[in-house]
C-alpha cells in the first residue's frame, strides 16, 4: 500500500453538501469521492494534453458537448 | 508497491506452491514482464503457423504487449498487480479504479474497479492444439480475486467490470459474474460486471474459479 500524506481541505458548505451528496449517491466516503476526482481531473487534462477532446453523449448518442477544461 | 503472498499449483505435481502477489507494479516491471514473455509469444505463433491453426483457435492473448501498457501506468487511476512464483513473473493485471462506473441498474453510476488486462505467462497458457499444458494453474483466478479485493480496498464493495474475451467468457460466468452484453465500442466483447453482492458470495464460497 502506497503511503499516504494528510492535508486539511477547507470547502464552502455548498461545496461540502455536494461532497456529502456525492458520497452519499457513490456510496463512497468523503476521502473516496476527492481521490476519485482527483485520478479522473488527472486523467482528463492528460488525455487534453495529448490532443484529445472530452465530449457527452445522450442516449442516442445523437448530441455531444464538448467540455473544456 | 506491497506484497502478500498467496499460491499457486505446479501441474507436474499438483502441488501447492508458494508466490508473491505484488502490488503498485513500475512501468519498468511491465517491461520486464514483456522482455521475458515476447519471445514466448512468438515462439508460441511460430509453432501454430506451423501448425495451420486458424486465428480464432489461437490464445486470444497472443498479440498483447505489456511493454506498451506501461505509460498507462502515469496515471494515477491505473494500477498494476503481478504474481511471482520461482524468480519469475507468472501473470500480470492492470486495473483502472476511476473512469469506469457500473452499468447494472440497481448500482448504475457508482464506480468499480475496471480489470482492463488480465493475462498468466504464457507457459502457463493451456494450449491444446499444441499439447502444451500450464505449468502453473490458478494465476488468472488469483488475479481476478485480487480485483475483487482491489474494488474492496477502494470501497467499492466488490464491484468489479470487465470486458472478456471469448475464451474467457465461461471462467467470468462461473465466477458468478452478471454478462450485461457484447460492447460496440469495445470490439464487440462480452462486458461482465460483479455487483457487491455477487463479490461478496464470490468471496465467501473462497474467491476461486
Amino acid at each position: 500500500m502506497a503511503r499516504k500524506r494528510t492535508m486539511t481541505l477547507n470547502l464552502t458548505e455548498a461545496e461540502m453538501e455536494a461532497l456529502e451528496e456525492l458520497a452519499r449517491k457513490k456510496e463512497l466516503s468523503k476521502t473516496a469521492v476527492l481521490r476519485q476526482a482527483l485520478r479522473l481531473y488527472q486523467l482528463v487534462a492528460l488525455r487534453l494534453e495529448n490532443g484529445d477532446k472530452l465530449f457527452f453523449e445522450d442516449e442516442e448518442k445523437k448530441q455531444a458537448e464538448v467540455m473544456v477544461l | 508497491m506491497s506484497e502478500r503472498r498467496v499460491e499457486l499449483i505446479r501441474r507436474e505435481d499438483n502441488a501447492f506452491v508458494e508466490a508473491t502477489m505484488l502490488d503498485g507494479l513500475a512501468p519498468e516491471d511491465l517491461l520486464l514482464i514483456e522482455r521475458v514473455w515476447g519471445p514466448q509469444r512468438l515462439r508460441l505463433l511460430e509453432k501454430l503457423l506451423r501448425r495451420g491453426v486458424p486465428r480464432k483457435e489461437r490464445p486470444e492473448s497472443l498479440h498483447w504487449d505489456w511493454g506498451l501498457k506501461s505509460g498507462e501506468l502515469r496515471l494515477l487511476e491505473a494500477k498494476g498487480f503481478g504474481v511471482i512464483c520461482q524468480d519469475e513473473w507468472q501473470g500480470a493485471m492492470l486495473v483502472r479504479t476511476a473512469s469506469h462506473f457500473t452499468q447494472l441498474e440497481e448500482d448504475k453510476g457508482k464506480p468499480l474497479v475496471y480489470g482492463d488486462y488480465i493475462e498468466a505467462a504464457p507457459w502457463n497458457w493451456r494450449v491444446k492444439v499444441l499439447g502444451q499444458e500450464s505449468r502453473f494453474m490458478g494465476v488468472g483466478s488469483i488475479l481476478f480475486r485480487e480485483a475483487v479485493l482491489e474494488s474492496i480496498r477502494e470501497g467499492f464493495h466488490g464491484r468489479l467490470g470487465l470486458h472478456a474475451l471469448p475464451q474467457a467468457e465461461s471462467f467470468y460466468e462461473t465466477a458468478g459474474m452478471t454478462r450485461i452484453g457484447q460492447d460496440p465500442d469495445k470490439q464487440d466483447l462480452v462486458y461482465f460486471e460483479f455487483t457487491r453482492e455477487q463479490a461478496q458470495r464470490f468471496l465467501g464460497d473462497g474467491g476461486a474459479v
